[in-house]
């Protein structure tokens, strides 16, 4: 092929892809802006924000009931939180533990591995079952909150392994060396260099479980979680206060994808300056 | 005194070191020469209590030190890539060990400063405490480990190939530094190195690992002039080893039959040294008087500069280095595929007895 003609057609593929990519997020963005009396397809008939008004009741009285999404969202923020706190120190733990051939690593990588592995729908429906039968109630707190552990340990767990396959060992028997104590060694040194790695697996495990539905779907009991009450919606009918609101947490995801990407540039500039320059002969 | 008494050290079916003895006295260097792969990271590791002895003792003036963890030992540690902290700076780095320290910590601020700058300045890195560990380069770095090892007053520092990452430049300059640093300091250093020039300059004492074993130890005048086994001798990198068997008085081998300086058996396996400076050569027809002399076949010629190497091939095809110095030639004009004599003094050939192995 013509090289000429690579980097141009590269890039329209690209182009083409993004597009394909987030086609539906725009489409979504455009008709979250519909009038009062639009529906939840095109035409727009006016623009205005209006679904944005309703959706946090600030507007007059009107025929679509408000969505129900201020617990849920609660809910799932609070979960995937603690999602992230409990799949972070396991993933860190067992993945420093994977630093040293042990008898039976083998078997337990799978084991950890096949959380993330099995279908969601399937374990969901065992979690059900099996607290049926042992006579525990299904909570948002208990069952789901188990499921999603683990579902998202093993991410974690993958992302710290591949952080610590590339880290140096030296170091820390260099901090052994001057007297320093494992414990110490561990806070002192190995965490701060890993702490990008950690970044990136409570990155994953938050949103993993922020719109986990499959799994939860079963376990979840009687209070939901955001997915689970956006989906209770459709039974009803679309209307495009549901898109307002799509559009705003995905400016909360983005927002937070800011967040981690500026906690990553300050801990991977800091300090790592190349040097420059002639080998002096100090 | 650091004291290593039948230590052995076996991964899975390998044996890196077996039954190894080795003193290091008080306010010493002491470099440790031996190939790569011979265990002498295995050996350190083993000090510092990174790893332990399969078997044998380490003590460390009297106190046993295997089984205890490395941060309890009180040793030093200089790492070939000198594993610096990265995520602090230079000076954080040389405090570190003062400040987290299990026993000894030092918590007033302004003497960790103080003495993190003493070091520095030890190692003649003034004003380099606030630079983060990747602005500096390898030399610099090498002086960090350093000045971070020394601050916490080790019981012996330990250096594991520390100038391998280093110019050939800064890798002299940095052995002056070392031995200086050293001798203000009256610790004791073990410095692990392959290359036989480095432990020579560097040490009181050098100590030959091979095959898991220390095969000589002594100073180096001492150990390049009388290599005790042809182990030591290989490590010198000076020595040509001819083998052969002893028959009516002389050694047969490859190159023929050579004088034997002791009597020995008849049939017994033994190896002649001759160092690579102590041959001569002339036309065959041409040898001093009074100089023991076998043939060889010249191959070619490597000219380093101050010395000059030769290379020859004795009839069974083994190689003999001769070292020519340029300032004082004792060498004729060489033709390539001509065979020569080379001779030496009787008295300069060491005898080992025993088979190569």
């Amino acid at each position: 092929m013509n090289t000429n003609l690579l980097k141009p057609g590269l890039a329209a593929y690209t182009g083409l892809f993004l597009l394909f990519l987030y086609g539906p997020l725009i489409v979504l963005a455009i008709l979250s802006f519909q009038g009062p009396n639009g529906g939840p397809q095109f035409p727009v008939q006016e623009w205005s924000t209006y679904w944005y008004q309703h959706l946090f009741g600030a507007t007059d009285t009107s025929r679509v009931s408000q969505l129900p999404v201020g617990e849920s969202l609660l809910r799932s923020l609070v979960l995937a939180f603690m999602t992230t706190v409990v799949s972070t120190v396991l993933g860190v733990m067992s993945a420093e533990a994977f630093r040293v051939r042990f008898k039976g690593s083998g078997p337990a990588f799978y084991l950890i591995i096949l959380g993330m592995m099995v279908p969601g729908v399937l374990v969901g429906l065992g979690m059900a079952l099996l607290s049926n039968f042992i006579g525990v109630s299904r909570a948002w707190w208990g069952t789901a909150f188990v499921l999603h552990v683990v579902y998202t340990y093993p991410f974690a767990f993958l992302v710290m392994l591949a952080i610590f396959n590339r880290f140096d060992r030296t170091v820390e028997e260099a901090s052994l060396s001057l007297g320093v104590s494992p414990a110490q060694t561990f806070r002192r040194v190995t965490f701060p260099i890993i702490f990008p790695g950690v970044l990136s697996a409570m990155l994953f495990s938050f949103t993993l479980s922020y719109d986990e539905f499959s799994r939860t779907l079963f376990t979840i009991g009687r209070e939901l979680t955001l997915p689970l009450s956006i989906y209770g919606t459709f039974s009803v009918e679309i209307y495009p206060n549901l898109f307002a609101f799509g559009v705003l947490t995905t400016v909360f995801s983005f927002t937070l994808l800011v967040v981690y990407g500026l906690l990553m540039k300050r801990f991977t500039a800091v300090k790592s300056g190349s040097y420059k320059g002639q080998e002096e002969a100090a | 005194m650091l004291n290593l008494s039948g230590v052995t050290r076996r991964y899975g079916e390998t044996v890196a070191l077996e039954d190894l003895n080795l003193i290091v006295p008080d306010d010493t260097y002491m470099s440790l020469l031996g190939a790569s792969g011979a265990g002498k990271t295995t050996l350190l590791r083993l000090i510092a209590g990174f790893e332990e002895p399969n078997a044998g003792q380490i003590s460390l003036n009297g106190e046993r030190l295997d089984g205890k963890a490395p941060h309890r030992r009180d040793i030093g540690f200089v790492f070939q890539n000198f594993a610096l902290f990265p995520h602090l700076t230079v000076q954080e780095n040389v405090e570190f060990g003062l400040k987290y320290r299990e026993t000894g910590a030092c918590a007033d601020p302004k003497e960790l400063t103080e003495r993190a700058a003493d070091a520095l300045q030890l190692v003649g890195l003034d004003g380099f405490g606030h630079r983060g560990v990747g602005e500096i380069s390898g030399g610099q770095k090498q002086r960090v480990a350093l000045a971070r090892t020394l601050v916490t007053e080790p019981r012996i520092v330990l250096l594991d190939e520390p100038l391998g990452a280093l110019d050939a430049n800064l890798r002299n300059r940095m052995c002056d530094e070392l031995r200086a640093i050293r001798e203000r300091l009256r610790v004791s250093f073990l410095h692990v190195t392959g290359s036989e020039t480095e432990a020579l300059t560097m040490g009181d004492t050098v100590a030959v690992l091979s095959d898991g074993r220390i095969v000589q130890a002594d100073g180096s005048t001492e150990l390049f002039t009388r290599p005790h086994n042809p182990a030591a001798a290989r490590h010198l990198n000076a020595w040509n080893l001819l083998e052969g068997t002893a028959w009516a008085g002389a050694l047969d081998t490859s190159a023929g039959m050579l004088p034997l300086s002791r009597p020995l058996a008849e049939g017994a396996a033994a190896q002649i040294a001759l160092r690579f400076d102590q041959l001569g050569v002339s036309d065959l027809d041409a040898v001093p008087g009074g100089r023991s002399h076998f043939t060889a076949r010249y191959v070619t010629g490597e000219f380093n500069g101050p010395t000059a190497l030769s290379f020859f091939r004795a009839p069974d095809g083994a190689l003999i280095q001769v070292v020519d110095h340029l300032g004082d030639p004792r060498l004729p004009e060489l033709t390539e595929g001509r065979s020569y004599a080379l001779h030496y003094a009787p008295g300069d050939a060491l005898l080992f007895e025993g088979a190569s192995t």
